[in-house]
């Protein structure tokens, strides 16, 4: 085991970044810390960007991850614009665009995903907007007004937000996707169909298609031919907004010939192949057969977990037990949430009313829960999280029965009160 | 300056279960938020209902091991001292005082614990 590094420089501005630095000093670290963000913009949290950012609900300082103070009083060195350009892994040493170079005992490569965009062939990247900085969102939000003509491509988590969002300021949405029912694998069946529908009632239009020609009028206009089982579809927009998936740019690593693949490759300590470097976020890709971690985890929690499991493999702490994985999104003032795997469960449950639009799926696998999705019952997750993560035995009726509180199915015996 | 003392009468200890929490509204507060009063193994405790990452009620939460889990994005608070423990709660939440006396619970709007 190699010593506690007397210095750590994180490479990356996002959540994973952040959340290394403060789990370095909540687990004890006295060394420098350097933070080495790309952007201009003080660290920010993502989530709200396709929701409350683009509704304008809150300001973009609002959305930053930690208030300005916090960096001085944990005294981390914050440097924004900086964005590292090469990586020497003797040393470990980073080299910046501006010419910095920053020594230190570890680095954390940290610098998140991008999002994928539509072929330039097809249409002017100019002319699509993607949602993945608080500057898309920015740019965005001033594209839209009461009556903007929006087509969106792709009706996954973030596609389906944004799309909402353009909704609910009034533009008129199409969203489009080669899947009639998105993230079903993710959710089931009957989460997914019900989310999806949500779009229908709160007067975003669905499409399932493919987007096959973007023609671009004198005037601006955008008249876009959706392939459809029935045939061609035209649809006149005049934003096109894309929410078709991130990949992760590991050619920083790849350059440094450590082991990449979609991203750089990372045990369950989150190291890299490279001794003293380490990567996490949606930037890391896990080892195939790596038990700990999801080979992609690109939610929200998963930068938190990393985070904490690189800053304790870092200081030779032992790695913490990572939990099933869990996310949230909000659509149409709909809350939902999932926790586990819904693929690995051979048979599901329904607490709740269908009907009524919420309602929590309960994946089983045998006697064991290892697998929730609800909408508008955030209560039901809070207690499958649980169940998943210790494993507790569960009967099918005792979860669907309404009256029965989920709290009671984890009562370990020495909570259980003798009256 | 002195303020003046005041204190709520939330109803005798029986009135919210174990694991449960009761949420005394704004109006009645007078602090500007509402203020949820907690049961946890047999303790009571009362900390602002809002939570200080989102709109959210903690009264609604999950309340275990002394701590309650925002019912919205997981965000945990310590019960006893309000504190922020994990993402994505960052600012702490604000204690009151919550006293058992022989005619019932009676929570001390404004005063920390």
């Amino acid at each position: 085991m190699s010593a506690v590094p007397d210095s750590v420089c994180v490479v990356g501005g996002g959540l994973a970044a952040v959340s290394t630095a403060a789990e370095l000093r909540a687990q004890g670290f006295t060394g420098r810390v350097t933070l080495l963000s790309a952007e201009e913009h003080p660290p920010y949290d993502r989530p709200p960007l396709s929701k409350d950012v683009l509704l304008g609900r809150i300001t973009y300082d609002e959305a930053a991850l930690r208030p300005a103070q916090w960096y001085t009083d944990h005294d981390i060195d914050l440097y924004l614009g900086e964005r590292v350009v090469s990586l020497d892994p003797a040393g470990p040493t980073v080299l910046t665009e501006r010419g910095e170079q920053v020594r230190a005992g570890a680095v954390v490569l940290a610098t998140g995903g991008v999002p994928r965009r539509l072929p330039a062939a097809l249409v002017r990247p100019e002319r699509t907007h993607v949602l993945r900085t608080l500057d898309d969102a920015r740019g965005l939000r001033a594209a839209l007004a009461p009556g903007t003509r929006v087509l969106c491509v792709g009706a996954g988590l973030i596609g389906a937000e944004a799309a909402a969002a353009a909704g609910a300021l009034g533009a008129s949405v199409t969203v489009i996707d080669p899947v009639g029912v998105p993230l079903v694998p993710l959710l089931g069946e009957q989460i997914a169909t019900a989310l999806h529908g949500l779009h229908h009632s709160n007067g975003v239009r669905t499409l399932q298609g493919a987007l096959g020609q973007v023609h671009e009028g004198s005037d601006g206009t955008l008249t876009c031919t959706v392939d459809t089982a029935g045939g061609p579809e035209k649809v006149t927009a005049d934003v096109l907004l894309t929410g078709i998936g991130t990949d992760p740019d590991p050619s920083l690593a790849a350059d440094a010939g450590l082991e990449t693949d979609r991203g750089v490759l990372v045990d369950a300590r989150r190291a890299t192949s490279a001794p003293g470097v380490y990567a996490v976020g949606d930037l890391a890709q896990a080892h195939p057969g790596t038990e700990e971690r999801p080979q992609h985890g690109e939610h929200w929690e998963n930068a938190l977990k990393d985070a904490g499991a690189a800053a304790a493999s870092i200081l030779g702490n032992p790695v913490p037990a990572q939990g099933a994985p869990w996310f949230w999104s909000d659509r149409h003032g709909v809350h939902l949430e999932a926790v586990g795997t819904m693929s690995e469960a051979d048979h599901t449950v329904v607490r709740g009313d269908v009907d009524s639009g919420s309602f929590t799926v309960f994946g089983l696998r045998g006697d064991r829960c290892v697998a929730a999705a609800s909408l508008d019952r955030p209560h039901d997750i809070r207690a499958a999280r649980r169940l998943v993560d210790r494993a507790v035995p569960v009967e099918a009726d005792a979860l669907a029965d309404i009256v029965r509180p989920l709290k009671s199915l984890l009562r370990r015996p020495a909570a259980v009160r003798s009256r | 300056m002195t303020e003046t003392v005041r204190a709520i009468h939330v109803g005798v200890p029986e009135d919210i279960e174990d694991g449960e929490a009761v949420v005394v509204p704004a109006e009645r507060t007078g602090t500007g938020d509402g203020i949820a009063v907690f049961h946890c193994d047999g303790e009571f405790y009362a900390l602002d209902d809002t939570c200080t990452h989102a709109e959210a009620s903690l009264a609604d939460g999950w309340i275990e091991d002394g701590e309650v889990e925002c019912p919205m994005h997981s965000g945990r608070f310590c019960l006893s001292t309000g504190e922020a423990l994990c993402m994505p709660a960052t600012e702490n939440a604000r204690t009151h005082k919550v006293e058992i006396g022989d005619d019932g619970l009676w929570l001390h709007p404004g005063s920390s614990t």
